[in-house]
């Protein structure tokens, strides 16, 4: 990179230099990497160095209200206080118990929808393109859809009230205002948004399941039961995994619906790690804490990023194989 | 092996006849139903609400359909001069409309997705013929995509907020900040897009095959001229379902938005949320009239690349 930046910085552009540069461009062993020079330029700018530049200032003692040049090193001291906050753990095992919660549904359900729509031959297509709808709203406004129907006098309640009113409850639940019912519409809105996600990588997997190895069970007098789970399951293990994978890296990130429906309330309730980050620094201007903070959660995230992305590799794979194996001969 | 997901499977079509009334599959489709009502319900609320005027947004029992429809919410948000139109309303006397938002997501949103498209699809095109970066390169460049947004955010917000005009101001002596601007929220989309882009485009770039390069390049047109020539026009429509769904991404985008934009440059998400605080009311109407015209756009995309989506959310499962 620094020679093509010097070369075509330096010197007035004359033909000479000029040619010589396009010259060199050209060369095979050069133009191949020009892209990847880019990018990478790209990353170095806008994530790399802020980031390197934040574990600097998670040694520093500073908040925003007072000038950078005032901050001094203090150590280890915004890590302490990380790590001996209360917050910071609450709001880290809240984002697991979402996650979890959240994905074993959405890989339920969507599982069951992928099944049933292969099983389906009429309306096929209006079935996928209705479910799929969700995946493409964009989150705030899916937020914001909920924090419509979860009013004290919205649509839910009134849908609720026969039930309510005969177990002899007021009818008006107040879904965001009580911490136990605030988390499961947190979730409930999380598995209506992302369902559409799991249905349709476990459809791909239904999809590409080899009919020959099927009917080759049916010959043999399998009955339903045992082609699903001695064939059909085993083969769909890739689409489980990846499903798995995505959808729990996607559920941590969870920021979207609790800004529009809680605002982390009440209390701190439904607070998870990225609201709690951003509140800490954009609330409360805790610039050093919130730092420290980052760098802790990217460290426990990226064991997770690493494992995901090997799960990935392997078994995408997993895959290419199985089609070698299975698709020569059909 | 079914390559198509919206093509039935044939043991489902031989299955139909045997069995259309088979207690099996009205309890399928009854499921299905049922699934397609729950999603379709929040999407109809808020299409509903933003025909509703401010009397009706929240009444007990809730009115399923306007009892009054009106189109007050949408003229509104689109009125340029809100107090001189008089649509401001007494219990929505807030002046606003969405076209500042409407600009700042249209411009940071186009010109991230394109840049991000060019960049990314040259790099992909040397992972695909040349190997550039290593074998695995093209898996590890997910990781950035991987990354929980906040982490990122928070040291862009102080390198943007606080170290460039400190830096600027130092060596230059002029504070240059790049929060609250168009371009910072533009450089930071391309470089969170960029991983999807690479990923995208590997899969349309390996399908043109490298032996009509090849034959161009034996028969003496220019590296430039084969890749104009050859690769662009076989992998056009892929940049095309690529630019879409990194458009749709970067148009819901919304943690980044949010924090490194306050108070001249908002996004359409940013602006919708502006009014879900108590501090400023809730607009119940205007908000669901945000939404939809925030919801049109994307579906419809969404509805054209679906094929392409499904595609590439199968990693690999399908046959392409």
């Amino acid at each position: 990179m620094t020679d093509a930046t010097l070369n075509g910085t330096g010197g007035p552009a004359r033909q000479g230099p000029r040619m010589r540069l396009r010259a060199w461009l050209g060369q095979e062993r050069v133009f191949r990497w020009i892209p990847f020079v880019l990018v990478e330029g790209v990353f170095l700018l806008v994530i790399i160095i802020p980031f390197l530049l934040t574990i600097y200032i998670s040694f520093l003692r500073w908040r925003a209200n007072r000038p950078f040049e005032q901050a001094y090193l203090s150590g280890f001291r915004n890590y302490e206080q990380v790590l001996t906050n209360e917050g910071f753990w609450l709001s880290l095992g809240r984002t697991f118990y979402f996650a979890g919660a959240a994905v074993t549904f959405e890989l339920i359900v969507g599982f069951l929808l992928a099944m049933a729509v292969h099983r389906v031959v009429r309306g096929r297509r209006i079935y996928i393109t209705l479910f799929l709808i969700p995946m493409m709203l964009v989150p705030v406004v899916a937020g914001y859809n909920f924090s419509m129907i979860y009013l004290d006098s919205g649509p839910l309640n009134q849908l609720l009230s026969p039930i309510t009113t005969a177990l002899g409850f007021d009818p008006r639940i107040r879904w965001l205002s009580d911490p136990t019912a605030a988390q499961l519409a947190i979730i409930f809105a999380d598995i209506w948004q992302w369902t559409s996600l799991t249905f349709l990588i476990f459809l791909s997997g239904f999809s590409a399941l080899p009919p020959q190895l099927i009917n080759a069970a049916r010959i043999m007098g399998a009955n339903r039961r045992q082609i699903f789970f001695w064939v059909e399951l085993p083969l769909l293990k890739p689409a489980i995994v990846i499903a798995i994978v995505i959808r729990s890296m996607e559920a941590l990130k969870m920021f979207d619906p609790i800004v529009m429906l809680t605002f982390g309330g009440p209390g701190t309730s439904t607070q998870t790690i990225a609201h709690y980050l951003w509140e800490q620094v954009w609330m409360f201007n805790k610039f050093s804490f919130g730092a420290a903070a980052s760098v802790l959660v990217l460290i426990m995230f990226s064991v997770l990023i690493f494992t995901g992305i090997w799960l990935l590799i392997r078994q995408s794979d997993q895959v290419e194989n199985q089609q070698l194996n299975t698709g020569s001969d059909r | 092996m079914t390559d198509d997901i919206y093509k039935p499977s044939a043991d489902a079509v031989a299955k139909r006849h045997k069995a259309r009334f088979d207690k099996r599959v009205i309890v399928r489709h009854a499921f299905l139903i049922a699934w397609a009502l729950v999603v379709m319900f929040p999407i109809y609320w808020m299409l509903q609400t933003s025909f509703k005027d401010s009397g009706e947004w929240v009444t007990w029992p809730p009115h399923w359909v306007p009892h009054e429809p009106t189109l007050k919410n949408y003229e509104q948000i689109f009125t340029f001069n809100v107090q001189q139109a008089g649509v401001a309303r007494d219990a929505t006397e807030q002046p606003f409309n969405i076209w500042g938002s409407l600009a700042d997501s249209l411009i940071i949103c186009t010109f991230s997705s394109l840049i991000a498209l060019l960049l990314g699809t040259f790099l992909a095109y040397s992972i695909s013929r040349f190997n550039v970066g290593g074998k695995r390169f093209r898996h590890s460049v997910l990781m950035i995509r991987m990354i929980p947004p906040i982490v990122i955010a928070i040291p862009v917000l102080m390198y943007f907020a606080v170290i460039i005009p400190f830096a600027t101001e130092s060596v230059f002596g002029t504070r240059i900040s790049l929060f609250d601007t168009r371009i910072g929220v533009i450089m930071l989309y391309i470089a969170i897009s960029l991983p999807f882009v690479i990923w995208m485009m590997l899969a349309f770039i390996d399908e043109v095959p490298y032996t009509v390069e090849h034959a161009a390049r034996i028969m003496g047109a220019s590296r430039m001229y084969t890749i104009r020539k050859i690769v662009l026009p076989l992998v056009a429509s892929g940049m095309v379902v690529t630019f879409l769904f990194i458009f749709i991404l970067n148009w819901a985008e919304f943690l980044l938005a949010l924090t490194l934009t306050h108070p001249d440059v908002s996004t359409l998400p940013v602006l919708l949320n502006k009014f879900q605080s108590a501090s400023e009311g809730r607009l119940y109407g205007p908000q669901a009239a945000i939404g939809t015209v925030i919801t049109i756009p994307v579906v419809i995309m969404g509805i054209l690349i679906q094929k392409h989506l499904v595609k590439g959310f199968s990693f690999g499962m399908m046959r392409r």
